[in-house]
């Protein structure tokens, strides 16, 4: 928990953190939903799901960042050589970004409900698997961070960001962009993150189909486990010196 | 007792030699500099007497346990300031020392660190974020970090690199006041340092340590007059 308290200060004390992972989706949120677009992706019980994955693309970018500077500061090395092992630094990192998580939901929930979507304990329901969403996210960020110069991840990780536009279905239809693009879309992990988050938040788990959830829990395991295998590897590899 | 002892310490990074075959000892509470070029390997001896990598071959004691088996005890008597400062951005000085002592469990918290900001005449800068300090406040906050643990053994590479004469001579005062309590293994590029700080002196030169000896031992031994022609001297030949 001291290693996680310490990473959650250094997050929420960077303003742009806050802006990008909060403030943005939330201002997008509340845009879309005055321009009346006639299109079903912009109803807020469907808008809504993606704005939460598109939040947590941000985490992947500040996790990313966070990582990344205590690689590049050498900050790993002070723990390195303390008695911290090497599960605590991983958990470290995933549970200071939890109240981020929470923060975002909360707030993206609120507003979609002040806009109209209705109120029911789906909500809250949606809220606890976005939680569960959360961990590839953060996982993704831990790659990025442990491979990348902390300038290169925030780049690197920009990426999540755009192919969570591009390809979860939450701006327009993935078919949009033809056929093939739209198959390479369901194997991608972001379409089913939104459509998981958004079957349990209409209460319509018939939309959840078999190959959301695998695709979903395939890369969640497998990038979990690259994300602890490379971290450990890398806080050795960078190490070397003269 | 020794603090640290090194038989035929080898570590190889696939086909570059880093270190290759290094034969140390360093006594209780001696202050040790390594004075080396860049790439001599300072930093990756460093790095392996202070269990953050394992050496390829070779024996490494310190203060009589091995450094492969007993690597959690090492490790709770040791500590490191690293090249760079290592501190946490975002966090203030005071949070930074806080964190440190939380890392080591450390049960009077509060005493420690009242301790150390006393020591480095921190009292001004305790509020402060990390980010915000300069060069020489970061390298003596990154210090009194690494001695939150109470170690017996510090490491400190490269403490001064990159800070104006003052701070630097600051830093010097605060290093000089742990002769005696704590094993220093400092690694340096400036002669000056290693000759005004140190007890003994060890050169490295392409991996392996070409001389060991006070300054004065050292200039002897290469006939020369000054410590930097001495390093000259002994490095090149050594090579």
């Amino acid at each position: 928990m001291n290693f996680a308290k310490r990473n959650f200060k250094e997050i929420i004390r960077d303003p742009l953190s806050v802006v990008f992972a909060v403030l943005l989706p939330l201002l997008l949120l509340f845009i879309f939903q005055q321009f009346k677009i006639p299109s079903d992706n912009y109803r807020l019980e469907n808008f809504t799901p993606g704005i939460v994955v598109f939040g947590f693309s941000f985490i992947s970018m500040f996790t990313a960042t966070l990582v990344s500077k205590d690689r590049t500061s050498s900050f790993l090395i002070r723990l390195g050589v303390s008695p911290m092992k090497p599960v605590e630094y991983i958990l470290g990192y995933m549970l200071a970004i939890i109240p981020m998580i929470a923060l975002q939901n909360v707030l993206f929930f609120i507003l979609a409900v002040l806009l109209g979507l209705p109120f029911s304990v789906h909500i809250i329901w949606a809220i606890l698997v976005s939680f569960a969403v959360s961990v590839l996210f953060i996982a993704l960020g831990i790659i990025i961070g442990s491979v990348f110069s902390e300038k290169a991840s925030s780049g690197i990780a920009s990426i999540v960001v755009q192919l969570v536009c591009f390809t979860s279905g939450m701006y327009f239809p993935r078919e949009m962009l033809g056929k093939g693009f739209a198959k390479v879309c369901e194997f991608l992990p972001f379409e089913s993150c939104v459509t998981i988050i958004k079957g349990v938040m209409n209460n319509d788990l018939t939309s959840i189909t078999p190959r959301n959830i695998i695709v979903f829990a395939a890369y969640t395991v497998v990038v979990f486990v690259i994300a602890v295998v490379l971290f450990q590897k890398k806080m050795l590899s960078d190490n070397k010196g003269g | 007792m020794l603090a640290i002892e090194t038989k035929e310490l080898v570590k190889k990074f696939k086909d570059v030699t880093a270190v290759g075959g290094i034969n140390l000892q360093v006594k209780e509470g001696e202050l040790f500099a390594l004075l080396g070029t860049n790439g001599a390997g300072k930093t990756t001896t460093i790095k392996m007497l202070s269990s953050l990598i394992v050496p390829t071959c070779g024996e490494i004691e310190i203060l009589g346990m091995d450094i492969v088996k007993d690597r959690q005890k090492i490790r709770e008597i040791i500590n490191v300031s690293p090249q760079e400062t290592a501190i946490a951005p975002n966090l203030s000085v005071k949070e930074n020392l806080e964190f440190m002592a939380n890392v080591y469990q450390i049960p009077n918290r509060e005493a420690k660190i009242e301790e150390l900001v006393t020591l480095f005449h921190l009292e001004e800068v305790l509020g402060k974020k990390a980010k915000t300090l300069s060069g020489g406040w970061q390298r003596k906050v990154s210090i009194a970090i690494a001695l939150i643990n109470e170690p017996k053994i510090l490491f400190l590479d490269e403490p001064t690199l990159g800070l104006d004469v003052i701070a630097r001579k600051e830093l010097w005062t605060v290093i000089e006041s742990l002769k005696g309590r704590i094993t220093v293994i400092l690694t340096t590029h400036y002669m000056e340092e290693a000759e005004s700080l140190s007890e003994r002196i060890g050169i490295m030169a392409h991996g392996k340590l070409v001389a060991v000896g006070t300054a004065e031992q050292l200039k002897q031994s290469a006939g020369k007059s000054t410590l930097e022609d001495a390093f000259v001297e002994l490095a090149t030949k050594g090579a």
